[in-house]
C-alpha cells in the first residue's frame, strides 16, 4: 500500500525533506527509511509526520514495541495534519490496532471540525471496524457542513447495516423505516444523483419487503433518468414477488423478442407460463401465454423469426427446457415431440459449436435411461459419423466430437474391454489428425481434434478403475502428454494428467504438470482439492509445505486487505457491493481449506519443516465455508452416475477431518505449554485442557469410524475419497498412538509419574505391533502400480505419526531435563523415579528408531513403477523426435519423493540419537 | 443461451475454466474487488444455463477532459464457448456503459500476437491507435496494440485518429 498522501504537493520543505522517506517505504527499503527518518529528525526532533513514518518503518523492520513507544507518544499530542495522521494509520492498521485509528481522528477532527477530509476519514475509521452507529453519526455530521449526497447516502448505508446486523425486529423495523425516510426526503427533495442511490433505495424497500413499492420505484421516472433503459429487466423479480404472473409473462415475452439468447429472461417466461397454467383461467387475452401451446407456438416464432445472421441457442434449448418442465408430470411428445429427437436435433444444429454437448447436458438426463440407452447411436450417427468416421475438416472434426461425446453421455456404461477398444479408436483418430497436420493448436489456442486425446483418456481411466489395473492409466497418460506436447494451452489436458498422475500415487509427476497450469492467488483455494491436498498423502511432505504456505500466504494477506475494498466502496458509493463484499470476506474468512491448510501445515511442520516451534492456528471458524471448485474438470460419465450429493458429502467429511487435526494440533499446543518451567500447580489448568482435548480426540475418531466405513468410488471428476477415511480405519492404532503419546507428556508434566511411565510402556509397546499392522496395510496386493496411491496415504499417516511422536519426544526431553539445567552442568541425584522415567523414555526413543529404520528398509523394497511403456509407446506409432516423458517422470518422481522422506527419517533418527541420556 | 448479469465476488471461485487459458489473466484477489467496489457496471459476466462461467468483461472509466473514457481491462470467453458472440456481447455492453458516462471513445491494450483479439476488435469497429513498446513483460517482452473506438460524444471522432510513433509504457497515462 502506497503510504504517502496523495495531494501533499505544496512543493513545501517538509515535503521535500520527507519525500526519501517515502521513497524508501515505497520500495520496501525500511531499513534505509529508518536512517532517512532519524536524519530528519535529528534537524526537527518534534517534525510529527517524520516521527510518524519511523513508526511506520520500526513496525515493518519487526520492532513493534519501539514503534509502539513512537506511536502512543504521538497520539499523545493529537496530531491533526493529514501526513502524520496517514503515516500512522498504516501503522495501526499493519499492527491490526484499527481501533486507535477512530481514536486519532476522533481527536483530529476535535481541534479541527471544519476540516472535511479529517471528518471523511474518522467516517473511514468507523468502517474498518465496523462500528455502524458511529459511522452514522460521522456521515449526518459531514453532511451537516459539506451537504453532498454521498455523505449523505453514507449515513443512510449505516443506518441500513445496523438494521441488517440488529437481533430485535422492532428495531430493525424502525431503523429501516427511518432509512427509507430519509431517502424518500432525498426524494421528494429531487436531489437523487445517482444509479447506486436508486439501488440502496430498492435494497431499502427490499428488506422491508415491500414489493409493490419497489416496483413503483422501477417504474417511475426517476428511476429510468438515474438507470436508463433497464426498467423492464429490473421489474422482474418483484413481479414474480406479487405473483404478478400476466404482467411477468407479457414484460418476458417482450424482452425475448429483442434478446432471444437471453436465459434470464426465458427462466422467469417459463415460470409465468407454468403458474398461469395451473391457474387455468379461462382468459380471452391473447397475448398472454397460459398454456404450454400457446408457450410453444411463441417458441417457435422465435425459431422462426431468427432468419438472418447467426444461428442462436437460445430458442432451440428453451424448447428443450419446455420439455423438461412439461415432463415433470405428464408426457409432453405428442405437443412437442419425443424428447431424445429434441436433444438429437439441438445437436444435428449445433454441434460444430464446442459447447452443443456442455448444452444438452442438462437434458440428457430428462429422458428415461432405458430410451437413452437403447437409441445411443442417434447422437453418434445424425451427422452421417460413426464411431469410425474420419473428418477431414477442423469444422467436421468438431461435429464428429461433439457426437462422440453426446453418444458416450447416454449410452449404457462399456465394460472395461469395450472401454479400451474405444480408447484406441479414439486414440487413432487423434493420431490420424497428428499425422494429417489437423492438429492445428498453437501456444495459445487448443484445437476440436485434441478432444479425441481426452475423451480417449478418459476410457482409459473408466477400464483403469473397472480392471484395478495402472496399464490403461499409463496409455492415457502418454496419450495426454502427447496432446499437450502438441497444444500447450490445452488446460484439460494439464487438469486431467494431474488427476491421474496421482491416480498412480507420483505427486512429483503431477507437480511438473500442475506447475504449467499457474494456479495462482485465488484459485489456490478453489483449487487446492487437485494437487495441494494430495501432496502430503503422497508423502512429498517438502513440496506440500511450500504450497500450503503460499495458501495460507494469500487468505491472510487478504484478510487485511478486505477493510480496505470496504472503504473503496464507500467512497465510490456503491452500496450493492459493499454487503458483497463483507459477506466475502467472512467467506474467506471462514475458508475449510484455509483451515485445514494451516493444520497440515503445522503438522507437517513437524515432520519435514525445520525445527520450529509449532504454531498454533487461529481458532477453526464455526462454520467452514466450501471454496472448491469441482467443476472444472470435464466428466463424461451418464447421467445416473451423476452425484449430486457429491460436493456436500465429500465437504463434510473434509471438515470432520479438519476437526481431527484441530484436536491434534490443540492438543500438541498444549504439550508445549506445559512443558515450561512453571510449578507443578500452575500447569494443572493445562493439564486437564490436554486430557479434555484428548478426549474429544478419541471420541472423534471413534465417531468417524463408523461414519466413514465405506469405501468411496473413484471418479474422474472429484476428489480423491477424503483422508479421513483411509486415517480412521487404518489396522494401525492411531487413536490409541496419539492418545497414549499426548497422555505421556501430560502426565510427566505434573509428575504423576506411574502413570506417566505407563503411558510411556503403552506407547513402546504398541509402536511395534503398529508396524506389523502397517506392513499388512501397505503389502502389495493386485497391481502394485494401481494400489500405489492407497499404499502412499497408509505410509503417510505412519510418517506423520512418527514425526509428532519423534516431537513430542523432544517435549519430555524438555520437561525431565530442561536444557536450562543441562547447561549448568550441574550433577544432580536422580530419584529412582526419574530413573525409570529416563530409561523407559529412551527405551520409546529407541523403539521409535527401530520403527524408523523398518520404515527405511520399507522404502529399499518399494515397488518400481513397471509398465510397459515401449509398448505403449509403439501403439502411439511416433515417428519424430518427440520422446514421452512418461516413463522419465514416472521413474524420477518415485525416486525423489523416497529420497525426500529417507532425508526426513534420517533427520528424525539424528534428533532423536540426540534426546538419548 | 445465456444470463448477462454483474459479476460478483464468488464468481471468482469457478471462473477457472476461463481463467486457465493462458491469454487471460489470474490476478490479486484485490484488484478484482477495487474494479468491483469502483466500477460495478464495468464488470459483467456471461452464464450458462447450467451456471457455468463462460466469460466476462472487465473495466473502468477514467481519464480527464477530452480523454475521458471507458478502458477494457480484461476480456475473456472460455474455449468451450468461443464464436457465439459473446464477446461481441460484452463489448457491446461495456460500449453502452461508456456512452451513458458521456464517454469519448473506449479503448484496450491487446499483445500485437493476439491475432484473434485483433481481428475480432477491428471487426466491431476498433482501430490500432498506437503500438506501445513492451507494454507486457515477460520473456521476451511484448509490444501492445492500443486500440480505440470512438462513443457518439466524440463528435468529430478525434480521438482516433491514429498515432504515427510507437509509445513507451511510461508515457501512457
Ligand atoms: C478474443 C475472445 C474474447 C473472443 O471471444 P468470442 O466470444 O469467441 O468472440 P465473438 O464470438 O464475440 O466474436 C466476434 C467476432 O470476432 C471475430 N472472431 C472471434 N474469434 C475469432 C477467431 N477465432 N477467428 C476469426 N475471427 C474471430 C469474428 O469476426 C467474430 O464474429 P463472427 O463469429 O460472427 O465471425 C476469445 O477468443 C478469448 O477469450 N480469447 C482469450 C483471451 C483474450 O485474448 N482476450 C482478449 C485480450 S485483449
Amino acid at each position: 500500500m502506497a503510504v504517502r498522501p496523495q495531494h501533499v504537493h505544496d512543493g513545501g520543505i517538509v515535503e521535500r525533506r520527507l519525500r526519501p522517506i517515502y521513497d524508501w517505504l515505497d520500495i520496501g527499503n525500511n531499513k534505509k527509511a529508518l536512517q532517512e527518518a532519524e536524519k530528519v529528525l535529528k534537524k526537527s526532533p518534534t517534525l510529527q509526520a517524520a516521527r510518524a513514518l519511523k513508526a511506520l518503518a520500526l513496525f515493518r523492520l519487526g520492532k513493534g514495541l519501539e514503534a509502539q513507544v513512537v506511536l502512543d507518544a504521538l497520539a499523545d499530542e493529537k496530531p491533526s495534519d493529514d501526513t502524520t495522521l496517514q503515516a500512522m494509520t498504516i501503522s495501526y492498521r499493519e499492527s491490526q490496532q484499527l481501533h486507535k485509528v477512530c481514536m486519532l481522528y476522533e481527536n483530529a477532527v476535535k481541534s479541527e471540525p471544519a476540516n472535511e477530509e479529517l471528518h471523511s476519514h474518522l467516517f473511514m475509521s468507523y468502517v474498518r471496524v465496523g462500528d455502524y452507529r458511529s459511522q452514522q453519526r460521522a456521515a449526518m455530521a459531514l453532511y451537516k457542513f459539506a451537504p453532498k449526497n454521498p455523505y449523505y447516502f453514507w449515513a443512510v448505508m449505516s443506518i441500513v447495516l445496523q438494521a441488517k446486523t440488529s437481533e430485535d425486529n422492532t428495531k430493525r423495523g424502525i431503523l429501516l423505516a427511518l432509512a427509507q425516510r430519509m431517502v424518500d426526503n432525498f426524494i421528494s427533495e429531487n436531489k437523487m444523483e445517482a444509479e447506486q442511490e436508486a439501488r440502496l433505495y430498492i435494497m431499502i424497500l427490499e428488506l422491508q419487503e415491500k414489493w409493490e413499492d419497489i416496483l413503483k420505484f422501477i417504474e417511475s421516472p426517476l428511476y429510468s433518468q438515474l438507470v436508463p433503459g433497464s426498467t423492464a429487466q429490473a421489474s422482474i423479480p418483484y413481479l414474480k414477488k406479487l405473483g404478478q404472473w400476466k404482467r411477468l409473462n407479457v414484460v418476458c415475452k417482450e424482452l425475448l423478442w429483442d434478446n432471444q439468447d437471453r436465459w434470464d429472461y426465458y427462466v422467469p417466461y417459463f415460470d409465468s407460463v407454468f403458474y398461469l397454467m395451473k391457474e387455468n383461467e379461462e382468459d380471452s387475452d391473447s397475448s398472454i401465454d397460459n398454456t404450454a401451446e400457446k408457450c410453444h407456438e411463441f417458441i417457435c416464432q422465435l425459431v422462426e423469426s431468427m432468419s438472418s445472421g447467426r444461428t442462436l441457442r437460445g430458442p432451440y434449448l428453451a424448447r428443450l427446457e419446455l420439455w423438461k418442465r412439461l415432463a415433470v408430470d405428464g408426457d409432453p411428445t405428442s405437443l412437442i415431440g419425443n424428447g431424445l429427437a429434441l436433444c438429437v436435433q439441438y445437436l444435428r444444429v449445433f454441434a460444430n459449436k464446442p459447447c452443443a454437448v456442455p448444452d444438452l447436458r442438462p437434458y440428457l438426463g430428462m429422458i428415461p435411461q432405458k430410451e437413452r440407452e437403447e437409441k445411443c447411436r442417434e447422437f453418434l450417427t445424425c451427422l452421417g459419423f460413426d464411431e469410425n468416421s474420419e473428418p477431414e475438416s477442423a469444422d467436421d472434426i468438431q461435429r464428429h466430437i461433439s457426437c462422440l461425446a453426446a453418444w458416450r453421455l447416454v449410452a449404457a456404461p462399456l465394460s472395461s474391454t469395450g472401454a479400451l477398444e474405444l480408447a484406441a479408436t479414439l486414440r487413432g483418430h487423434y493420431m490420424r489428425c497428428l499425422q494429417k497436420g489437423l492438429v492445428t493448436s498453437n501456444i495459445t489456442e487448443f484445437c476440436a481434434a485434441d478432444h479425441y486425446g481426452i475423451l480417449a483418456a478418459h476410457h482409459y481411466f473408466y477400464a483403469g478403475v473397472e480392471q484395478q489395473s495402472s496399464a490403461p492409466i499409463v496409455e492415457a497418460l502418454c496419450l495426454l502428454e502427447l496432446v499437450l506436447h502438441h497444444s500447450p494451452a490445452n488446460f484439460h489436458a494439464k487438469l486431467l494428467l494431474v488427476k491421474l498422475y496421482h491416480l498412480l500415487g507420483n505427486a512429483v509427476a503431477a507437480d511438473s504438470i500442475y506447475q504449467r497450469l499457474e494456479v495462482k492467488h485465488i484459485q489456490l483455494v478453489s483449487l487446492g482439492w487437485l494437487h495441494c491436498a494430495r501432496l502430503a498423502p503422497a508423502c512429498l511432505a517438502s513440496r506440500a509445505l511450500q504450497l500450503l504456505a503460499d495458501t495460507r500466504a494469500f487468505l491472510k494477506h487478504h484478510g487485511k486487505d478486505s477493510v480496505e475494498h470496504l472503504t473503496y466502496a464507500y467512497k465510490y458509493g456503491t452500496f450493492e457491493k459493499l454487503v458483497e463484499l463483507a459477506g466475502w470476506a467472512a467467506r474467506l474468512e471462514g475458508c475449510g481449506w484455509g483451515a485445514a491448510a494451516a493444520r497440515d501445515q503445522a503438522l507437517l511442520a513437524q515432520l519435514a519443516g525445520p525445527p520450529a516451534l509449532l504454531h498454533q492456528p487461529s481458532r477453526l471458524p464455526a462454520l467452514p465455508t466450501d471454496n472448491r471448485d469441482l467443476n472444472v474438470i470435464v466428466n463424461y460419465e451418464p447421467p445416473q452416475f451423476q452425484d449430486d450429493n457429491l460436493k456436500a458429502r465429500t465437504f463434510d467429511q473434509e471438515v470432520s477431518y479438519l476437526r481431527l487435526k484441530d484436536a491434534l494440533v490443540s492438543a500438541i499446543a498444549l504439550c508445549i505449554e506445559l512443558a515450561d518451567s512453571r510449578p507443578v500447580e500452575e500447569k494443572k489448568g493445562h493439564y486437564e485442557q490436554l486430557n479434555t482435548c484428548v478426549e474429544a480426540f478419541s471420541t472423534a475418531m471413534e465417531k468417524c469410524r463408523q461414519l466413514y466405513a465405506e469405501r468411496e468410488r473413484i471418479s474422474i471428476s472429484a476428489p480423491f475419497p477424503s483422508r479421513i477415511i483411509a486415517f480412521v480405519n487404518s489396522p494401525v492404532p492411531y487413536r490409541e498412538l496419539y492418545a497414549t503419546m499426548l497422555r505421556l507428556v501430560g502426565e510427566l508434566a505434573i509428575n504423576r509419574t506411574t502413570a506417566a511411565h505407563d503411558a510411556c510402556d503403552a506407547v513402546a509397546r504398541l509402536l511395534p505391533k503398529a508396524q506389523l499392522q502397517l506392513q499388512d496395510e501397505i503389502a502389495v496386493k493386485g497391481d502394485p502400480v494401481w494400489s500405489m496411491r492407497d499404499r502412499l496415504e497408509s505410509l503417510s499417516n505412519y510418517l506423520e505419526f512418527i514425526g509428532i511422536i519423534t516431537f513430542l519426544l523432544g517435549v519430555c526431553n524438555e520437561l525431565f531435563s530442561p536444557a536450562s539445567a543441562k547447561k549448568s552442568k550441574k550433577k544432580t541425584n536422580h530419584s529412582p523415579d526419574e530413573i525409570k522415567t529416563s530409561e523407559l523414555l529412551n527405551k520409546l526413543n529407541n523403539t521409535v528408531q527401530t520403527s524408523i529404520a523398518f520404515l527405511e528398509n520399507i522404502l529399499d523394497e518399494w515397488p518400481k513403477y513397471e509398465a510397459n511403456i515401449d509398448e505403449i509407446l509403439a501403439k502411439l506409432s511416433l515417428d519424430d523426435k518427440y520422446q514421452s516423458p512418461v516413463e522419465n517422470k514416472l521413474k524420477t518422481g518415485r525416486d525423489d519423493m523416497l529420497n525426500d522422506v529417507r532425508n526426513i527419517l534420517k533427520r528424525k533418527s539424528k534428533y532423536l540419537k540426540s534426546l538419548l541420556q | 443461451m445465456t444470463t448477462i448479469r454483474p459479476f460478483t465476488c464468488e464468481d471468482m471461485l469457478k471462473f477457472n475454466n476461463v481463467n486457465l487459458d493462458p491469454l487471460t489473466e489470474t490476478y490479486g484477489l484485490s484488484f478484482y474487488t477495487q474494479y468491483l467496489a469502483h466500477w460495478p457496471e464495468y464488470f459483467q459476466v456471461v452464464e450458462s444455463p447450467s451456471g457455468e462461467i463462460m466469460g466476462y468483461i472487465m473495466g473502468k472509466a477514467e481519464g480527464h477532459g477530452e480523454n475521458w473514457h471507458g478502458h477494457v481491462t480484461a476480456l475473456t470467453v472460455g474455449p468451450e464457448y468461443r464464436r457465439l458472440g459473446l464477446a461481441a456481447t460484452l463489448m457491446n455492453i461495456l460500449e453502452d456503459v461508456s456512452e451513458k458516462k458521456k464517454a469519448y471513445f473506449v479503448d484496450l491494450f491487446v499483445r500485437v500476437s493476439n491475432k484473434v483479439a485483433i481481428n475480432m476488435y477491428k471487426n466491431l469497429g476498433y482501430i490500432v491507435y498506437r503500438t506501445v513498446l513492451e507494454y507486457y513483460s515477460g520473456d521476451p517482452d511484448e509490444d501492445a496494440y492500443d486500440m480505440r473506438k470512438a462513443c457518439s460524444r466524440d463528435v468529430n471522432k478525434k480521438s482516433v485518429i491514429p498515432l504515427t510513433h510507437p509509445v513507451r509504457p511510461e508515457d501512457v497515462d
